[in-house]
């Protein structure tokens, strides 16, 4: 079984090796980068010395210069992107298989956009969908599936148009325990989906449970009172009280709906190497985290307990 | 000045009609709640001939208590009880159901058998059900009190007449259910 200590142990010795070509290449993109924005940047200077000398040399060697920066930002682009695939199949793929062999690993896909809006969980309608870093698998009892996603909701018309996110972070999506037929939401407190007015034409009540903490931290809505609490027992309304604090209460949130559990945790950039900076062991740590943050929803609100007629 | 008056009489009126109606939808929620009780209810009380027959065989030192259960089931089915009564019935059932939950542990041939462990699934499932129709049920009988007893819905609730309803108590160990476990 994977453990911090072991994970330690595995990164200084089996990733050790790959890591090496890996940085060389990341220090090739980097540099590539740099280049790019000096040459730009004296191009501009050339330009604006021009501009107030009035030599057109300068304003043409400028110009010449700048043009080469933005071939090579280009260029560096594409390398960049060679380089996160390279390290996200070699790097990435070894810790999620370290972490479990049957887990699967999908780079270059993420969380399907029907179970995205099935969820129920973003009322805005999501006018930009992407995301990466697909991830399905079994824990012990409990099927799963997360990845990263970033939706976006354009806002305003013309010159002020521009985008809004609605989610970035890790979506996941897990068979839950027990059977129900309708919707149940338990949103954070923190950005609640439903106002007094949508909520009217929602088809959901309001459900007001007994846990005051628990009551702090989400808002629950609903298409069944009893079944709403039939899955939000007094001990998982504790464990989910919990779970928010270990996630350092940056607001998740909760949807039951088709026999299956579905959790948006807000983050940045989970799986994404870095540039600029060589990745150490701390990043590397990130992503052994990342997938065990995802294991530990599924332990605290154990999912694997099938104590009801739900297989 | 009579507009004055007319206005301020209207106003009353109208708050006189929003208070009446919060306290009938509140008493109707309750109504509402304590059916959906009922239905969990049923399907309890209709597992348990298949509870009683399942484990009769095995548990030769419940066998009391097991008749005990029929006993309270048939009295459940037979007669159309007023909610007071049916919650005593139902904490007489609960006590009853507790001795057998826990007796299980004392037979390992029981835990070994499928019937037993489809059952025991179904039955977990109905008290968790059951145990959320409760919660349900006295939180609209708290909404119900609050507006039964707070100015100024009390006055307005005073000349209606309406009584405070009983709570379902939630017995300790039914409010982490009973997790029949077989490991």
């Amino acid at each position: 079984m994977a453990t911090p200590k072991s994970f330690d142990q595995f990164v200084s010795s089996d990733l050790a090796m790959l890591l090496v070509p890996l940085e060389q290449e990341r220090k090739k993109v980097a540099s590539m980068a740099r280049i790019s924005y000096i040459l730009g940047g004296i191009g501009v200077i050339l330009f604006l010395v021009s501009s107030s000398s009035g030599q057109m040399a300068f304003a043409v060697s400028g110009f010449i210069l700048f043009g080469v920066a933005v071939i090579i930002f280009f260029v560096f682009r594409s390398n960049k992107e060679d380089y996160v695939s390279s390290f996200k199949e070699k790097i990435v793929r070894s810790i999620i298989k370290f972490i479990d062999p049957e887990l699967e690993y999908k780079p270059g896909l993420c969380i399907n956009e029907n179970d995205y809006t099935n969820s129920g969980l973003f009322l805005q309608r999501a006018d930009k969908y992407w995301g990466d870093d697909y991830v399905m698998g079994k824990r012990d009892k409990t099927s799963f599936c997360f990845s990263e996603l970033h939706t976006q909701h354009r806002e305003g018309s013309g010159k002020n148009e521009h985008w809004e996110t609605i989610f970035q972070g890790l979506f996941f999506i897990a068979d839950f325990n027990k059977n129900f037929s309708g919707r149940t939401y338990v949103w954070s407190e923190k950005d609640p989906q439903l106002n007094f007015f949508t909520r009217m034409f929602s088809g959901l009540e309001k459900v007001k449970l007994e846990s005051p903490d628990f009551e702090r931290t989400y808002i629950v809505y609903g298409t069944d009172q009893v079944e709403a609490r039939y899955i939000l027992t007094p001990s998982c309304m504790e464990r989910m009280v919990k779970l928010d604090e270990m996630l350092g209460g940056r607001g998740i949130s909760f949807s039951f709906v088709n026999t299956n559990i579905h959790v948006a945790i807000p983050g940045h950039e989970l799986f994404e190497p870095s540039v600029f900076s060589p990745n150490d062991n701390r990043d590397l740590g990130n992503y052994y985290y990342t997938v065990q943050m995802v294991f530990e929803v599924i332990d605290e609100l154990k999912l694997n307990d099938r104590l009801w007629t739900k297989e | 000045m009579i507009i004055y008056l007319a206005t301020a009489l209207l106003v009353i009126l109208l708050a006189i009609v929003f208070l009446y109606n919060n306290l009938i939808q509140k008493k109707n929620a309750v109504n509402n709640a304590f059916y959906s009780m009922d239905v969990m209810l049923r399907k309890r009380y209709d597992l348990i001939p298949q509870l009683v027959d399942t484990v009769k065989g095995y548990m030769i030192h419940e066998q009391q208590v097991l008749s005990q259960l029929t006993g309270l089931r048939q009295q459940a089915m037979s007669t159309n009880m007023d909610i007071n009564s049916k919650v005593a019935l139902d904490n007489q059932v609960n006590n009853a159901l507790q001795q057998i939950f826990v007796s299980f542990e004392k037979y390992p041939e029981l835990k070994a058998s499928q019937n037993f462990l489809k059952l025991q699934g179904a039955i977990n499932e109905t008290e968790e059900q059951l145990a959320a129709s409760r919660r349900f049920y006295n939180a609209a009988v708290n909404d119900y009190h609050n507006a039964i007893e707070m100015f100024p819905s009390s006055i307005i609730a005073s000349w209606m007449n309406l009584q405070q309803k009983a709570y379902f108590n939630i017995p300790d160990s039914a409010k982490a259910v009973p997790s029949i476990n077989i490991n």
